[in-house]
């Protein structure tokens, strides 16, 4: 287990950061630095001010009030999915440092409380969208448009939060734990926790990192590239 | 296919790549929530047809040699070259569309398919697979601005012709059709034939404008083939003409696409900024009833009308109000189709695809969804001011029974103009 967990918890989190950062740059320099089309792509009616148009691109981006009309369950999965791992990549915060101030408030059995509360609910929306989506990838058109990136950003998605779901509802190991971990990257002297080297949960850890290295190595050069596209997209509907 | 051809329109998608192209190959999710968009879709359920389908195939080339992944694993992206068997199913994808941009406006990402299918038409013309009466059309209308003097008098001839229905109209033996006139304050371009030239010119007379009638017509076979230099060189026609005659400004008639190339193509593709303002001609009859410059009587129509919002213009020109004011001014019963303005269905004529004898079926079967809004509204006639809507309307009319009269806004507004030399019937029947 300490094998797996130095390659898929230790380096390869320092190397799919890594990826994932410069793959990212990489990717927004190319677009930045690719001229503009001449032709003015937006559509009407656009915003008169710059103002209202950074308002309405943010809110296409973030609320896609368009595609909510035309496709409102597959509005409901895609929203669901995306503001939960937005909770739950906040909820991995827990891992740099605790939240104390909420810890304050709720006390620690109040916060470990709403952790599990939060991060389940999380955990379980993102693995229905998930699981919606493949599904809706095996039939008619959308299987016909689907190519095997899909497939396999979804499979390593599907991974991603299993194995995180699994740590969460089955593993008995708690975020101070993974924290010392995390802190132990952080400060490049990586040092596995002996309680979690001892318990079977290490192997859930092991793969819910070694999916999400892969997952995230993979991003830069997916259609995940969206997630920064969408807003100069977004912003092209109004010019 | 030869490498060599390969090589070419590889080449072409290098030439036309830029920020916006790049950004919308690299970031559909293939969510396909642009399928239910696209008019042409629903209507056949044909996969070819589904907005992100058609931009996947310029992809597919894209991934193929323009990303390291898909060049070494092509297989992830279906990667693949743009040989014969892509480039037949591209050509028909692609010429089909009306570039409508109703999947955009639906799109998370708001990605332009119609623009991705401007840079299939490039490929294909380079493949030597352009649409084929879209290019003649084309090429006929550059041929008649090369072969100007051979045409001129022919032209003038038929604006003489249409001068005497408008002394007749507006009773005034001095009214003319001005060609050619140095320093007027618009010039207007019409269409070929009468029925876009009269009723501007009784109206500008009656507004009593400064005005000259272009010698070239506003529609540009070049933008729907595909060919952005052809396109050019057909607007230049009259663009010319307008910096020539120092015009104030340049109106387009009741055309969809031709605005849309005057107003937004046009100064993108030459690299310089007008000296005139482009405006269509609704809008500026628009202002003219609203200034009072011109009358119309309040119910000169007093059946249901509906009004069609011509992609070209409403969506993708910005003008929503302008006839719909027209019509509620003169006509009594107006009914705005679901959904309208921006969200409005495409009839299925835009594109060229009127022009395309070997679509007439498939795009009368693509206006199914049009024809069953305007059964909704109940309207007796409609109105719309794209001449490629009104010709698919009027073919919805004759092969689905809808009992309606199609008409262009000009039209209307000429009926309810109380004009001295006027029809007759205007007094009779009211
Ligand atoms: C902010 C604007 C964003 C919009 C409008 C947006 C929209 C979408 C849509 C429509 C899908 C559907 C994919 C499908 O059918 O499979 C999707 C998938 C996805 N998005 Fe986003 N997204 C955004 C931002 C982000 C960000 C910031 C991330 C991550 C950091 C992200 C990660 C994902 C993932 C992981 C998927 C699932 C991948 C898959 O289906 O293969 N998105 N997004
Ligand atoms: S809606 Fe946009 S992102 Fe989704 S498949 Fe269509 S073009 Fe791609
Ligand atoms: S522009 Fe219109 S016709 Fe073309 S794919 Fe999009 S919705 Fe369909």
């Amino acid at each position: 287990m300490e094998t797996f967990l130095n390659i898929s918890a230790v380096y390869g989190v320092y190397l799919s950061i890594s990826v994932f950062v410069i793959g990212m740059s990489w990717r927004t320099y190319q677009w930045a630095t690719t001229p503009k089309s001449p032709v003015r792509l937006g559509m009407f009616p656009k915003p008169k001010t710059g103002a209202g148009r950074v308002l309405k691109m943010l809110k296409d981006t973030l609320i896609a009030p368009q595609s909510a009309r035309i496709e409102p369950l597959m509005w409901a999965f895609a929203f669901a999915i995306h503001v939960a791992a937005l909770g739950a990549f906040i909820g991995h915060g827990r891992l740099l440092h605790e939240f104390t101030p909420l810890v304050t408030w709720l006390g620690e059995d109040g916060m470990n409380t709403f952790a599990a509360w939060s991060g389940g609910t999380a955990g379980i929306v993102m693995l229905a969208a998930v699981v919606f989506w493949i599904a809706r990838r095996t039939f008619g058109p959308f299987k016909q448009l689907s190519v095997p990136e899909d497939y396999l950003l979804l499979a390593l998605l599907f991974g991603v939060i299993i194995m995180g779901d699994h740590m969460r509802f089955v593993g008995t190991i708690h975020a101070a734990t993974y924290r010392e971990w995390f802190q132990s990257l952080l400060v490049f002297k990586p040092e596995i926790p002996a309680e979690i080297l001892g318990s079977s949960t290490g192997w859930s850890l092991g793969a819910h990192m070694l999916f999400t290295d892969l997952f995230l190595i993979y991003f830069p050069f997916s259609k995940l590239v969206h997630a920064v596209g969408a807003f100069s997209a977004n912003l092209v509907r109004s010019e | 296919m030869e490498t060599q051809q390969m090589t070419t329109l590889v080449g072409v998608l290098d030439q036309k790549m830029n920020r916006q192209l790049k950004q919308y190959l690299d970031i559909c999710a293939r969510c396909a929530i642009c399928k239910d968009a696209c008019h042409q879709y629903v209507a056949t359920q044909d996969f070819k047809y589904l907005p992100a389908r058609r931009a996947e195939l310029i992809r597919q080339i894209y991934k193929k040699y323009f990303t390291k992944t898909g060049e070494f694993v092509p297989a992830l992206y279906e990667a693949r070259d743009p040989d014969e068997n892509l480039l037949d199913e591209l050509y028909e994808s692609t010429y089909a569309c009306t570039g409508c941009r109703r999947c955009m406006y639906y799109c998370p990402f708001s990605i332009d398919t119609a623009w991705i299918l401007s840079v299939a038409k490039a490929i294909l013309i380079a493949a030597g697979k352009g649409n084929e009466m879209l290019g003649q059309l084309a090429d006929a209308a550059l041929f008649k601005s090369d072969n100007f003097e051979m045409f001129k008098d022919i032209i003038v001839d038929g604006f003489k012709d249409i001068e005497q229905q408008v002394k007749g109209l507006t009773g005034d033996p001095d009214a003319e059709i001005p060609v050619d006139k140095q320093g007027a304050d618009i010039l207007y371009v019409a269409l070929a034939g009468a029925h876009s030239i009269l009723p501007a010119a009784v109206i500008f007379h009656e507004a009593k404008v400064s005005w000259t009638l272009s010698y070239f017509e506003a529609a540009n076979y070049g933008y729907f083939f595909g060919d952005a230099v052809k396109a050019r060189k057909i607007a230049d026609r009259f663009m010319d003409e307008a910096k020539r005659l120092g015009v104030k400004e340049v109106v387009i008639t009741e055309c969809g696409h031709a605005y849309r190339v005057a107003e937004i193509f046009h100064e993108a593709w030459s690299g310089e900024k007008h000296p005139f303002k482009v405006r269509h001609i609704l809008e500026v009859i628009d202002e003219y009833i609203t200034d009072g410059r011109i009358k119309v009587r309040p119910d000169a129509i007093k059946e249901p009308v509906t009004y069609h919002d011509p992609c070209q213009i409403g969506r993708n020109g910005g003008i929503f109000e302008q006839p719909r004011n027209i019509v509620r001014a003169l006509a009594s019963d107006f009914r705005d189709m679901t959904p309208n303005r921006e969200q409005q269905w495409c009839c299925g004529g835009g594109g060229g695809l009127v022009a395309i004898s070997e679509m007439d079926e498939f795009r009368i079967k693509s206006g199914t969804i049009k024809a069953e809004q305007i059964k909704a509204t109940g309207a007796r006639i409609i109105a719309s001011p794209c001449e490629n809507c009104r010709l698919q309307m009027e073919g919805l009319n004759d092969s689905m029974e809808l009992g309606i009269e199609v008409k262009a806004i000009m039209d209307l507004v000429l009926e309810a103009m109380p004009l001295p030399g006027s029809f007759a019937k205007d007094a009779s029947t009211d």
